[in-house]
């Protein structure tokens, strides 16, 4: 069983759709309905121009993929937020550790980013395995969701980019 | 100031904008800092004048500041939105800021139906005691989040309920 992470390429965009629409996936995303989907899977997919999609493959099937939102602007160019998900059929095989680990070190030699972040709804069970990878949290904006009128608070955490490190 | 008025913004507002960007002053409370930035992002913020959530102020008809909601495109996160202001910096301490946030508080409430707006600040910003004193509290704070030249600042996240 091995794990191959590449540059995600235009054909995994359906796949990453596929895998958002779950009810148990969709609810730690902002979006709601297929329209919305596909507008933040386009943007998503938009980032592999610059080389920061990735495409997790477990044993030869796609299985996740992390994206790194490059910053457009210079002021901002030292830091980056990111995103991943994995296919709820390929959980607990060390997927999603193996693609923050290769975002960690694409960071710091392709895009010379001195801070991580990303960004978790409250709940999520996925900020344990952030926390275990070195994120910290440094804020909450507590009524960023709203869904059938409940209020559910955002997590934000960051990792600092050690480049004196090898 | 008696000739002050607000309205709708129109798109070719955004050459007042353009001006008023490229002052010191104002450019360095802001993410952009080329001319490329300057012009992708009033490209971005003017095309949010078609959902009628901007607002210009005007004295003597002439803009001196624009006050922008940057309306959410996903229903769960519909609630809440972003905003930016910027007064042109030869009308600013008149209470323009002010105008246009009161007025913009009141454009999210009761037409688009907002429970909250926030704005991003960066440390240092001198409109943080105009936030306050119009009810924005501190929701978080990234420290070392902008780089200018060897300067790292916090970026502030203020928000209020409407």
């Amino acid at each position: 069983m091995s794990i191959v992470i590449r540059p995600s390429i235009e054909s995994d965009a359906a796949l990453l759709s596929s895998w958002i629409i779950k009810p148990d996936v969709l609810r730690w995303f902002p979006m709601s309905d297929q329209r919305e989907i596909d507008d933040s899977v386009r943007i998503w997919m938009g980032y592999t121009r610059f080389g920061a999609s990735f495409t997790a493959e477990y044993d030869g099937k796609q299985a996740g993929m992390a994206v790194l939102y490059i910053q457009p602007y210079q002021k901002f160019s030292h830091q980056c937020l990111f995103a991943i998900i994995v296919s709820e059929e390929f959980r607990n095989l060390g997927i999603g550790e193996a693609l923050i680990e290769h975002v960690v070190l694409v960071v710091r030699v392709q895009f010379n980013i001195e801070v991580h972040h990303l960004e978790v709804y409250e709940g999520n069970p996925a900020i344990h395995l952030y926390e275990r990878l070195g994120f910290k949290e440094y804020g909450r904006h507590p009524r960023f969701i709203k869904d059938t009128g409940k209020y559910i608070g955002k997590i934000l955490m960051q990792k600092e980019i050690n480049h004196g490190r090898t | 100031m008696e000739d002050l008025d607000i309205r709708y913004t129109f798109v070719t507002d955004g050459s007042y904008l353009r001006q008023w960007l490229y002052q010191p002053d104002v450019l360095k409370w802001l993410p952009v800092s080329t001319e490329k930035e300057i012009d992708d992002a009033i490209q971005c913020w003017m095309g949010y004048c078609r959902y009628s959530c901007s607002l210009t102020a005007t004295l003597h008809n002439v803009p001196c500041g624009i006050g922008t909601l940057f309306l959410m495109p996903y229903r769960k996160v519909a609630h809440q939105a972003i905003f930016k202001v910027v007064v042109d910096p030869k009308w600013q301490k008149k209470g323009i800021g002010e105008a246009l946030i009161r007025n913009l508080k009141h454009l999210a409430k009761n037409y688009f139906r907002l429970d909250l707006i926030g704005i991003e600040i960066f440390e240092g910003n001198p409109i943080l005691s105009l936030l306050k004193k119009q009810g924005f509290q501190e929701i978080y704070r990234q420290e070392n989040y902008i780089k200018d030249g060897l300067k790292s600042l916090s970026r502030i996240y203020m928000e209020v309920e409407l």
